[in-house]
Formats: structure tokens, C-alpha cells, sequence
């Protein structure tokens, strides 16, 4: 009797087994969700995706590091050569009925360089064909590499200066259409050339502004300058064809020693060849300047154009060669390797001269090398690269933006 | 079961338990519930293979209250990451889950089936979702901004408070990025998406209004009145018509509350209708086939929307496709970049070989030419265009995991689009320029024709079986019927019976060979049987894959033969 009982009692449990599986496919399904409904749970994003969409909701990047109006870091180089720098910066692009903006920013480096800038601009006049501003700012350099000037000039000689300047001034631009411009800027500039704070000055080694104009005085100059520019590139932050051409003339009047009066002409022309639908390009860069100064009278050094560093002979130190005379040749083969990243092989040539007369191809120093660009076509924020094959030595340039 | 003590003294209402009962007791436990187990499993088997509602047409997944799911926001550069260095989801290589026995998608919170299942006439497709002709936003008022991606725009409310959201054109591209989304919508919307109203609009700046309410985020992050010249700054950036007026698309808002998006893996952890995991649906699957006819690059998570809909208590998610403004040519805010479709963002293997050759590897959609036609038009093309090599933006879960069978369920649908249908809706788009509607027409036909010769042959392509009571088969041969394959040499078919509460087949016939669609079944196979189930190879020379076999199941009922099973090999 106990037998039939128990087994009763597994047959009704397997019965209600059996009743429990479903009867249709909407049963089955319906029990699923059944199931699923005594499991849920809010959906629960990981930290790294909680941290990109506050990033990107909040726009912290730009609200932190470059937000249209009100204080922020400024991040940043100040001139080549001067080192990471970082400083306080302040804007506001709203003054005159959204006309006019003012920015003001102070930033120095771990090398000690440090540079406070104002100015009040009108950006947009005229439906975007006039521009204007004023403005103002005080520097100081204090290691600036010095070499000696002329073509000549020794590696070993390597010293260094300190500079120091205010430059207060305006400038207005005139852009008929979006792809050519004038302008025309004018400055009071205060040089003062010092030993500089670290190595080997530059008085220990050169000696008297017969030797290296400028050295002993420092003279106040009004500097004015005009300049075209006709800009044809596409697109214009990572170009892939078309061309830039500028002129700019500058006039550097010498206010207090009527010593360093001068003139200088900049010519800088590019061109972008493009290749397998713009994919490849190959990108020429053709640069002279040429200093002239008045009658019995000089070109100050530190106001003389320069060579080496990672804008123009890569292979070289900054500011490696210096004189009245400048001329540079440079040529770029870029390839995309995928939507963010650009490869470039390239070769830098080029000279300084104390006459224009003696610039030619003869006797270029030079250089080659091979590099990665990150950004997208509207610009490049990153270079990596390596240059070799100059009497410089090999370098490895890390740097923001595009080196032209 | 244990037993009275047979021996020895005992205490009323005390039982004691020798070891040899004991034992004896487990082991006839044992045999018994193995018995019953056994019976269990012989009667029941482990559940039928058909049951009484399939193939189920309807998949009510709007049964459980979902109130309490939760909004998702969707970081872009996440999902990029995760999409381009992850491979989220189950990537076991498994049909499709959510189908029903005959392989068809049924209708869900997700997909409706339109076109597929029924004939659609040209002007319910060219409507798509919308209930209005067209809709005039002039004196609209705008009350907020837009706030996500990359085209200019911002939100107006109709007279009777119903949101829209304004797209506006690119300036070099006018009225490509607003044909676009309408096109897309009305496709989308006739293959089964769900989709909400597009119109296209005309907008007269100078009856521009801007609710005092409305606000904007600046680039500071900060909230604040939104000012007309915030609005000037947006139209800077619009193509303006030759009559002053600047073309844009107007988007309806759906009804109910705003749920973020969709993965194209996993499911929603707060819905409880959401059991299928999404990188197993078919038709997310299949949906790369209709990205590939579209150029619909931006098909990802972030394009899509859930919605709470419903009354309280009872409410559900549905599940919208959402933004067609990155379709066909068009990259949304210019002409779509070659790339696009092509290769991924990052892909690396060309990547790295055109890292090594120093560019002398050149990936073949470079050399591509975009014929000059009209700005509207982007960059789009068909005679490149391979539908199998078509790439989104980055890696989809669901696009990854398309197996033929999905591919071909959605080759069929892309196959219900006849060249009048596609010309039609092209101009619901109302380009300006005649050429550039019979360019993309054009292009959408070359395009389709190129997905149906790639998809509807990736498998044997029998469709529609029917037996009829006489025991007559016919089927169909989509391939065959959508032109792109020949007739084949013929069909082999193997008949069975078929015991459903087994899953088992029986009394195997011989093979039997007919040269069309059409076959007599064996008439002893019949009879008596509640379930037959046939085999059908398909011999063509030209796509030996096609003998692998469709099985196709039939159950007899009160009007005769029931197709209720179809499995594709």
C-alpha cells in the first residue's frame, strides 16, 4: 500500500512537471519573459563609458581647455624651442554687440620662458571682410639658442641668450573673398638681449655688436608690416591640393640709435600634388627671406630669420644657422594610412646667407626623414618624427600642429 | 520508501531501519522514478518540435510592463571603441532566435512585416510612416536645440504641442541630406522598421520663431535663452535655397517616453519582454543587407531609439531605426567620403599594408569615380559597389553575426522593391534637379539588383511550399522568380513521414526527381499521416550550394495541408 502511495506521489509530481511545460509557442515565449521579468536589473554602463559620455555631454574638453568665453588653462607652446608651457587665459567674445572679442592670456614654461598677451579684436567686420584688432604683449626668452651667424657659423659655438620684449600694436585685414587677404599691422616693440638663465652665455664667446649686430643695444623699433595672401589649399588644416603664396614686407624703424633701421621681405610658397584622389600628396614648400638695412646701418641678430628646429631643417638644432638671408626648400611625400593617420617621408634643404646674392642650390644644408601625423583633414594636432642625414645629428620631434 | 521493522521488538509508533531495507528501499526508489521518467520521456519527449500555434505570424512581446525601464545614453566614442577593439556579444555562429518554424521574422515590437508579407501599393510605400501629406512649420515655435549629432538644427512645436525635430542641408550639398532621410525612412518603413515621420520642408527664415522658453547649450556647456543670433549662427551652416528659404527635414517625435537606444547585442536588462539577444535577431541581422543597397554607414546603436509606449501599467518598449541622413551619398554634413561603405574606420589590415608600402598599396575604392552629377546626390555609385565586401562605419555584432539564411530572408525583401516603387520614392524627395532623381533611382536599382545576385543564391532559395489537399507540391525559387539565377537543371525530393513528438522522420521515400516546382507526393506518404516533412535539393550547376536541402514540414489539418516548418541547410 505504501508503494502505490509513494508512487502516486512521483507520478502526480511528474504530471505537474508535465503541466508546467508549455502548451504553445506563444506559451513558451510568454514564460521567458516570465522568467526574465524576476531578473531585471537598470542598465548599468561600465566607468570608462560613463566617463566618455560625461566627456562628451559635458564638452569638458572645450568648456576646460578652450571655451568661447571666460577663464581657462592655456596649453600650449609659446615660441619654438621654449618648452611645455601652461598659464591662465581669459575671453570674452561678446563686447560691442557680439562684435568684438578680447582675449588675454599669461603662460609660462618649465624652461622659464613666459609670455602675457592681450587683445581686443574685431574678427568678422563687414560680413567677414574686415578684421581688426589691438593689442599687446610682454616675453621673455631666456635660453634662446645662439650659434653665430652665416652659413659658417660653428655647432660648437652653441650659447645662449636671453630676450626680452613688449610688442603693442593693431592690425586690419581686408578678405574681398575667403581665399585671398591683405593686411597691414604696425608695433612698438622694446627689444633687450640678456645672458640668459642656464649654459654658456652668449657674451663669453661672441663679443660686441660689430660681431654680432644688436648685442651690446637694444633699441626701440616701430615695425610695420604689410602683407597678400592668396590661399587656395584644400582642405585648409591638412591641405591635399591647391597652393598658399604670401608676401609679407616689413619695415623696422629704429626709435632711439638710428643704427638698426631695416627692411625685409618674407616669400613663402607652397604647393599641394595631389595623388590617387588625394589620398597621397606630395607637398612643396619654397621659403626666402631677405633683410636689407639702411645705408651704414645693420640687421639686429636676434631679429634675424633662422634655420633648424622642427619646422624647417628638421635635422638640425633650433636656430642652428642665422643671418640677413634665408632660403629654404622643402618637399613631403604623405600618404594616408587610415582616416586619422598620415605617414611623410621628406627632405629639408636650405641655407642663410649674408647677401641674397649668395643664396642659391649650391651648398645646402640638408636633411631627410620619415614621420606620422595625427588629425583629421581639418588639421593636424600631433607630428612624430624622426630626421636624419644632416651634420646635425638625428632627432626625434614630437610636435602639435602641421609643419606647414 | 521505507518500511515497517519485520523483526525483533518494537515500540508502538517507532520504526526502525535495518541497512538491507534501506538499500532495498533506494533501489526500488530509484527503478521507479527512472520508470516514471522514462514514461515521461517517451510520451512527452523533450517538448514537440511543432506546437499547435506555429508558425507563429505575431510575436507579443508588449506583455509585461516595462515601466521601470530606464533611459540609456549613448557615448559615441565608447561605442566606437568597444565596436572597433571589442567584439561584444555572443559570436557563436547560431541561426537566428527570434524566427518562427517557418524562418520568417513575425511581427514584434521591433518589425512589422509590410512588405514581405503583403503586396504594398507605391503610394503606401512612398507615405512610409507619415500621416500627413506634408507639413508647413512656418511660425512654429522653436523650443529647444538639437542635441545630438552633427547636423545643424533644432526642435519646434506644431500647434498642437507634438515636437519635431529640423534638419537642415549642407551648404555644398543642398537637398542631399534631406532626400536622403526621407527615402531612407519610406524604405526602412516598407521593409518592417519601425520609423517615425519624416517631411521634407521648406523654411522661411524670416518667420523663424523662438519660444521664449527655448533654450541652448552653449560651447561653455552651460544652458541659456536661446537668442536669434544663436539661430543665424545655425542657418550659417544650412544650404539656402534660390528663394531665400533653407530646405530641411522636419522629424516627428514618436509617442511616449524617450528610452535611448538600442545595442545591436544583448538585451534591454529592464525590459522584460526583451529576451532575444539583439546580435541574434534576424532582422538586426539581416539589416546589413539593407545597409549595403543603402549605403547606410551609419547604421549603429546610436541610430536607433526605443520608445515607452502605452498606457501606465502596461507599457512597453518598441524599437525604432532612427537618422537616414548618412544614406545613399550623402555623409549627412557633406558628401559622403569614399571610404564610407568600403572599410571601416580603422581597419588594420589595409592600414598596415599601406603603413609598410609606404602608400604603394593602394586600396581599391580609392580609384573609384563618382559620376558629376548634382551636389544634391553626394557620393554615391553601384558599379563598384560589392555587396558582400560593404562595411559600415565600424563592426555592427549583428552584421557580423548575418549568416546566408538571414541574408537571403532579407534579400527577399530588398526584392519586393520594383524599379516603379524606388522611382516613386525618390521623388518624395523632390530634388530640383531632375537628373540627380534619375541618377539615384538609377543607382538604387543597380544597387538592389547587385544585392539580390549576391544574397538570394547564397542559399537554395525555395520559398512559399504549399501541398495541397490533392497532395501536390509546388514551391517557389526566389532566385529564379527575382531574376537572377536560371532555371535549374531540377529538384530532388525526399519525402518522410514525420512523428512531431519525437522530432523524428520515417518511411524515408526514394528520391524523386522533377524538373519544376512541382512535385505529386507519394500518395501512401499521405495517408494516415499527421506530419510529412520533404526534403528539396535544387540541382544548378552554376550554384552547387543550392543542393544542400530545404526540409519543409507540413501538418495536416481541417483544410488540408499546413506548411508550419521550414529549415534551410
Amino acid at each position: 500500500m505504501r508503494r502505490l502511495i509513494l508512487v502516486a506521489v512521483q507520478l502526480l509530481a511528474a504530471t505537474a512537471a508535465f503541466a508546467q511545460e508549455p502548451a504553445t509557442r506563444a506559451e513558451e515565449l510568454a514564460r521567458q519573459r516570465e522568467e526574465k521579468s524576476r531578473q531585471l536589473a537598470p542598465p548599468e554602463p561600465g566607468r570608462l563609458e560613463r566617463t566618455l559620455l560625461a566627456l562628451e555631454n559635458g564638452r569638458l574638453f572645450e568648456r576646460i581647455l578652450n571655451p568661447p568665453e571666460g577663464f581657462y588653462p592655456k596649453i600650449g607652446n609659446i615660441t619654438p624651442g621654449g618648452g611645455f608651457a601652461i598659464g591662465p587665459a581669459y575671453r570674452k567674445p561678446t563686447l560691442f554687440g557680439e562684435r568684438a572679442t578680447f582675449s588675454a592670456f599669461a603662460m609660462g614654461s618649465f624652461k622659464r620662458y613666459w609670455l602675457a598677451e592681450s587683445r581686443l579684436a574685431w574678427p568678422a567686420l563687414a560680413g567677414g571682410r574686415l578684421s581688426a584688432d589691438v593689442h599687446g604683449r610682454l616675453f621673455e626668452y631666456p635660453q634662446e639658442d645662439f650659434f653665430g651667424l652665416g652659413p659658417a657659423s660653428r655647432r660648437d659655438d652653441d650659447v645662449i641668450y636671453g630676450f626680452r620684449s613688449s610688442e603693442l600694436g593693431a592690425t586690419a585685414g581686408v578678405r574681398p573673398v575667403p581665399w585671398f587677404a591683405l593686411g597691414a599691422k604696425v608695433d612698438q616693440l622694446t627689444p633687450s638681449v640678456g645672458p640668459g638663465n642656464t649654459g654658456r652665455s652668449i657674451g663669453q664667446v661672441f663679443r660686441g655688436s660689430t660681431a654680432v649686430p644688436g648685442l651690446d643695444d637694444q633699441p626701440d623699433f616701430l615695425r610695420y608690416e604689410f602683407s597678400a595672401d592668396l590661399n587656395l589649399r584644400e582642405p585648409q588644416g591638412n591641405p591635399r591640393r591647391g597652393g598658399q603664396y604670401k608676401v609679407v614686407y616689413q619695415r623696422f624703424d629704429d626709435r632711439d640709435l638710428e643704427r638698426y633701421n631695416f627692411r625685409r621681405v618674407d616669400v613663402d610658397l607652397q604647393q599641394y600634388v595631389p595623388l590617387l584622389r588625394d589620398r597621397r600628396v606630395i607637398a612643396l614648400r619654397a621659403f626666402a627671406s631677405t633683410a636689407d638695412a639702411d645705408a651704414g646701418q645693420d640687421v639686429p641678430f636676434y631679429y634675424q630669420r633662422t634655420l633648424g628646429g622642427p619646422d624647417d631643417l628638421r635635422g638640425f638644432r633650433q636656430f642652428r644657422f642665422r643671418d640677413r638671408n634665408v632660403l629654404l626648400l622643402q618637399a613631403e611625400y604623405r600618404w594616408e594610412i587610415f582616416t586619422a593617420v598620415d605617414g611623410a617621408i621628406f627632405y629639408d634643404a636650405g641655407r642663410v646667407a649674408p647677401r641674397f646674392e649668395d643664396l642659391g642650390f649650391d651648398n645646402l644644408e640638408s636633411d631627410y626623414g620619415i614621420g606620422f601625423r595625427f588629425g583629421t583633414r581639418n588639421g593636424v594636432f600631433l607630428r612624430v618624427e624622426g630626421a636624419f642625414g644632416s651634420s646635425g645629428g638625428k632627432h626625434f620631434i614630437l610636435r602639435y600642429g602641421h609643419v606647414f | 520508501m521505507f518500511s515497517k521493522a519485520s523483526s525483533g521488538p518494537a515500540k508502538a509508533g517507532h520504526y526502525v531501519l535495518p541497512l538491507r531495507s534501506v538499500v532495498s528501499a533506494f533501489r526500488r526508489t530509484v527503478l521507479a522514478t527512472a520508470f516514471i521518467l522514462g514514461v515521461i520521456a517517451v510520451t512527452r519527449g523533450a517538448a514537440p518540435r511543432f506546437y499547435p500555434d506555429d508558425p507563429i505570424q505575431v510575436d507579443r512581446d508588449a506583455q509585461l510592463d516595462a515601466s521601470n525601464a530606464m533611459p540609456i545614453e549613448g557615448s559615441n566614442g565608447y561605442d566606437f571603441a568597444e565596436h572597433t577593439f571589442l567584439k561584444p556579444g555572443d559570436r557563436r555562429d547560431i541561426p537566428a532566435v527570434n524566427v518562427n518554424t517557418m524562418d520568417e521574422v513575425p511581427d514584434s515590437s521591433w518589425f512589422t512585416n509590410r512588405i514581405g508579407r503583403r503586396a504594398m501599393a507605391i503610394d503606401e510605400i512612398v507615405r512610409g510612416p507619415n500621416s500627413m501629406d506634408t507639413v508647413v512649420v512656418d511660425d512654429w515655435p522653436i523650443v529647444r536645440d538639437k542635441t545630438s549629432g552633427i547636423t545643424p538644427g533644432y526642435r519646434v512645436t506644431d500647434p498642437s504641442g507634438r515636437l519635431y525635430q529640423i534638419k537642415f542641408d549642407p551648404p555644398g550639398n543642398p537637398e542631399m541630406a534631406s532626400g536622403a532621410e526621407v527615402i531612407g525612412a519610406a524604405i526602412y518603413h516598407a521593409l518592417g522598421y519601425n520609423v517615425v515621420e519624416g517631411y521634407v520642408v521648406e523654411i522661411d527664415p524670416a518667420k523663424i520663431v523662438i519660444a521664449p522658453t527655448a533654450t541652448t547649450v552653449d560651447m561653455s556647456g552651460r544652458r541659456r535663452p536661446m537668442r536669434r543670433s544663436d539661430v543665424d549662427r545655425l542657418l550659417a551652416r544650412a544650404a539656402r535655397l534660390p528663394n531665400g528659404k533653407y530646405r530641411a527635414t522636419a522629424s516627428r517625435f514618436a509617442d511616449g517616453v524617450p528610452l535611448g537606444y538600442f545595442k545591436y547585442y544583448g538585451t534591454r536588462p529592464d525590459d522584460p519582454n526583451d529576451i532575444h539577444p539583439h546580435e541574434h535577431r534576424r532582422e538586426l541581422r539581416g539589416s546589413r543587407v539593407f545597409a549595403a543597397w543603402l549605403n547606410h554607414d551609419d547604421s549603429r546603436g546610436l541610430n536607433s531609439l526605443d520608445m515607452l509606449e502605452g498606457p501606465a501599467g502596461a507599457r512597453h518598449v518598441r524599437h525604432y531605426m532612427f537618422d537616414f541622413g548618412s544614406i545613399m551619398g550623402s555623409g549627412s554634413v557633406f558628401a559622403q567620403v569614399p571610404r564610407a561603405g568600403n572599410e571601416y574606420i580603422l581597419e588594420w589590415t589595409p592600414a598596415l599594408k599601406t603603413l609598410i608600402t609606404l602608400g604603394l598599396f593602394v586600396r581599391p575604392w580609392i580609384l573609384v569615380d563618382y559620376p558629376e552629377v548634382a551636389p544634391s546626390v553626394g557620393r554615391f555609385e553601384a558599379e563598384f559597389f560589392d555587396p558582400a565586401e560593404w562595411r559600415p562605419e565600424y563592426p555592427n555584432p549583428a552584421f557580423d553575426l548575418m549568416r546566408p539564411d538571414d541574408a537571403f530572408w532579407a534579400a527577399r525583401l530588398v526584392a519586393k522593391f520594383s524599379d516603379e516603387a524606388l522611382r516613386a520614392i525618390v521623388a518624395k524627395a523632390r530634388y530640383g534637379d531632375p537628373a540627380a532623381a534619375d541618377y539615384i533611382t538609377r543607382t538604387l536599382i543597380a544597387r538592389r539588383d547587385k544585392v539580390l545576385r549576391t544574397w538570394l543564391t547564397g542559399v537554395n532559395p525555395l520559398v512559399n511550399p504549399q501541398l495541397s489537399a490533392a497532395g501536390v507540391l509546388t514551391f517557389e525559387n526566389a532566385a529564379v522568380s527575382a531574376g537572377v539565377a536560371t532555371a535549374p537543371a531540377g529538384y530532388v525530393l525526399t519525402w518522410s513521414r514525420f512523428d512531431n513528438a519525437t522530432d523524428s522522420a520515417s518511411g524515408v521515400s526514394q528520391e524523386q526527381r522533377v524538373s519544376g516546382p512541382r512535385a505529386d507526393a507519394p500518395p501512401a506518404m499521405l495517408q494516415g499521416s499527421d506530419y510529412v516533412s520533404v526534403s528539396i535539393q535544387t540541382m544548378h550547376a552554376g550554384f552547387p550550394g543550392w543542393e544542400a536541402p530545404v526540409i519543409v514540414y507540413f501538418r495536416q489539418g481541417a483544410g488540408g495541408w499546413q506548411p508550419i516548418g521550414l529549415t534551410r541547410k
